[in-house]
């Protein structure tokens, strides 16, 4: 009993952080660059407003435009009870592994490509032809890159995989641990929709990704959206912390273990915020043409990682 | 295995990969700065796991290569490639002979076909630092690799210095460096080679006002 109440804790904790993140690399970025930026909480305030407005819809738009975002939605929601956030044996691990969160977040991508190709604009059909380019590769990547953790552990199952981790801490240093770790980091970039695979920063890019198919949302469906984009984006940054550095991730139901695990989160949450920050601050974004080739970069490493896991038992 | 031993182990493999992973980016890059700057990473980690095979080891002639690595390889050859890259202008290696994409599909192959070949080694090996050696091994095929694939000059010397990398390494993990005469000895070779090479690309930019070695082939007709 306790083990769901944690589970519906841990995701409330996700939906709850998810906006504060995307907000905290904004006001970071911002003072990097020498701006004052908006405060870290302003996407709070996006929110709330975006969900008080009024839905405004293109004619041509059919039911799949109004029924996707609460598919993005929902299965983002979903991965976040996947996904072990603050304690490594979930109750939730005899229902998914890691195939099931990698196309759980497929699935949203799927729905909103869908979404991006339905009102039938030009600037929605560019964004999904591109999206999908992206996801092609990422998806594979992004399972091979944890499947070299897998071979490690002996299980397909996040929890399975925290736990061994913990038990076994020489094995973070291991090759395949550190090209999974890259191949994952590159993948989260193109995924999550950072610089320099798309820039979030801004909407009249004529290379954009993400917001070229939202263009045409606007009220509590841009709402529902943009949360979803800020938890893909609180997931896979705590995929990259916990699976490959688990530290602070509670095994134990005791309050004391969670306290310790929550804060570990946060700080390690911060922790990739300032190095996402940095290097968006550093670099430029790649050609559109040359995105694949990065991709490209990490499905080889991530294909490495599971080679010399396989091999180095 | 004592843990002093399992920790060197995962340090040389760690060392290992991350000379790997940089043969890697390299075939990502299409500047000729670019590569100057990975393979000048790529040998900073390599003196280090020289240093770090020497303190495990107990091998005190590994502290002296290390820093004739670093000298070297961190210094001198990238201040001079890159004195040769301002010289003949900010070429790129714009259509490599095999695409990008293509070339880290290549080189993902020839990574396990390394761990295919070494395997037998590797096995009968008792050595700490085994599990590097495929990766070694596999650093030296991107390094072959890159020298057939790329068109520029500059970008071939490149990976003939990114080959002599992956044979030092080798050395380094199989039997913890050779003699420090042979050693010194292969370390002028490389300079007095890289330096031969600097000429000749000299010559091919004054005669072809370029440095892609495909000019070369209209010297038979």
């Amino acid at each position: 009993m306790t083990g769901y109440l944690l589970e519906i804790g841990q995701a409330l904790l996700a939906l709850l952080l998810a906006p504060g993140l995307v907000g905290f690399i904004r006001w970071l970025k911002a003072r990097l660059q020498g701006r004052r930026g908006a405060k870290p909480w302003q996407p709070y305030y996006d929110l709330r407003k975006l969900l008080g407005k009024e839905v405004v819809m293109s004619k041509n738009a059919s039911w799949l435009f109004r029924f996707a975002p609460y598919v993005i939605f929902a299965t983002a929601v979903a991965v976040t009870l996947l996904v072990p956030l603050v304690a490594a044996p979930l109750p939730f691990d005899a229902v998914g592994d890691l195939l099931v969160v990698v196309y759980l977040l497929l699935l949203g991508t799927f729905f909103l490509a869908l979404a991006g190709l339905d009102p039938g604009t030009s600037f929605g059909g560019m964004g999904a032809s591109r999206e999908v380019t992206v996801a092609a590769i990422a998806e594979p990547t992004i399972a091979l890159a944890i499947f070299g953790l897998a071979v490690g552990a002996g299980s397909t199952n996040l929890g399975r995989i925290v736990a061994q981790t913990l038990s076994n801490p020489g094995a973070v240093i291991n090759p395949g641990h550190l090209l999974g770790f890259t191949a994952l980091f590159i993948v989260m970039i193109a995924e999550t929709g950072r610089l320099p695979v798309d820039n979030p920063s801004t909407h009249l890019e004529l290379t954009m990704i993400h917001e070229a198919m939202i263009l045409e949302y606007s009220g509590r469906y841009l709402a529902l959206i943009e949360w979803a984009a800020a938890l893909k984006l609180l997931i896979f940054f705590s995929l990259l912390s916990n699976l490959f550095l688990p530290w602070g991730v509670a095994t134990t139901l005791t309050p004391g273990a969670l306290g310790v695990s929550v804060v570990a989160l946060v700080v390690k949450l911060a922790a990739l915020a300032v190095i996402v920050a940095l290097l968006e601050t550093r670099i430029a974004k790649l050609r559109l043409f040359r995105v694949p080739e990065l991709l490209g970069v990490s499905f080889v490493l991530a294909l490495l990682s599971v080679t010399s896991s396989f091999l180095l038992r | 295995m004592n843990g002093h031993d399992t920790l060197f182990a995962q340090l040389s493999t760690l060392g290992a990969s991350v000379t790997l992973l940089f043969g890697v980016v390299l075939l990502w890059r299409r500047s000729l700065g670019a590569y100057i700057e990975a393979f000048r990473w790529q040998s900073l980690v390599l003196s280090a796991v020289f240093a770090l095979v020497g303190y495990y080891g107990h091998d005190h002639e590994l502290y002296i290569v290390a820093v004739a690595l670093l000298a070297l390889k961190v210094f001198i050859i990238p201040w001079y490639l890159k004195r040769l890259y301002q010289r003949v202008g900010g070429e790129r290696e714009a259509q490599p002979y095999v695409n990008i994409a293509t070339s880290l599909i290549v080189a993902g192959l020839l990574v396990m076909l390394a761990y295919a070949i070494t395997r037998p080694l590797v096995m009968v090996s008792k050595l700490p630092t085994r599990g590097g050696i495929p990766l070694a091994v596999g650093l030296i095929f991107v390094g072959l690799f890159v020298i057939v694939s790329r068109r520029k000059a500059l970008t071939q010397i490149v990976g003939f210095l990114v080959l002599e990398n992956g044979i030092a390494l080798l050395a380094a993990l199989c039997t913890y460096g050779i003699h420090l005469i042979i050693e010194l000895g292969v370390f002028l070779d490389v300079l007095m080679g890289f330096l031969v090479m600097q000429v000749i690309v000299y010559h091919i930019r004054n005669t072809f006002e370029s440095i892609d070695v495909e000019q070369l082939n209209q010297l038979k007709h």
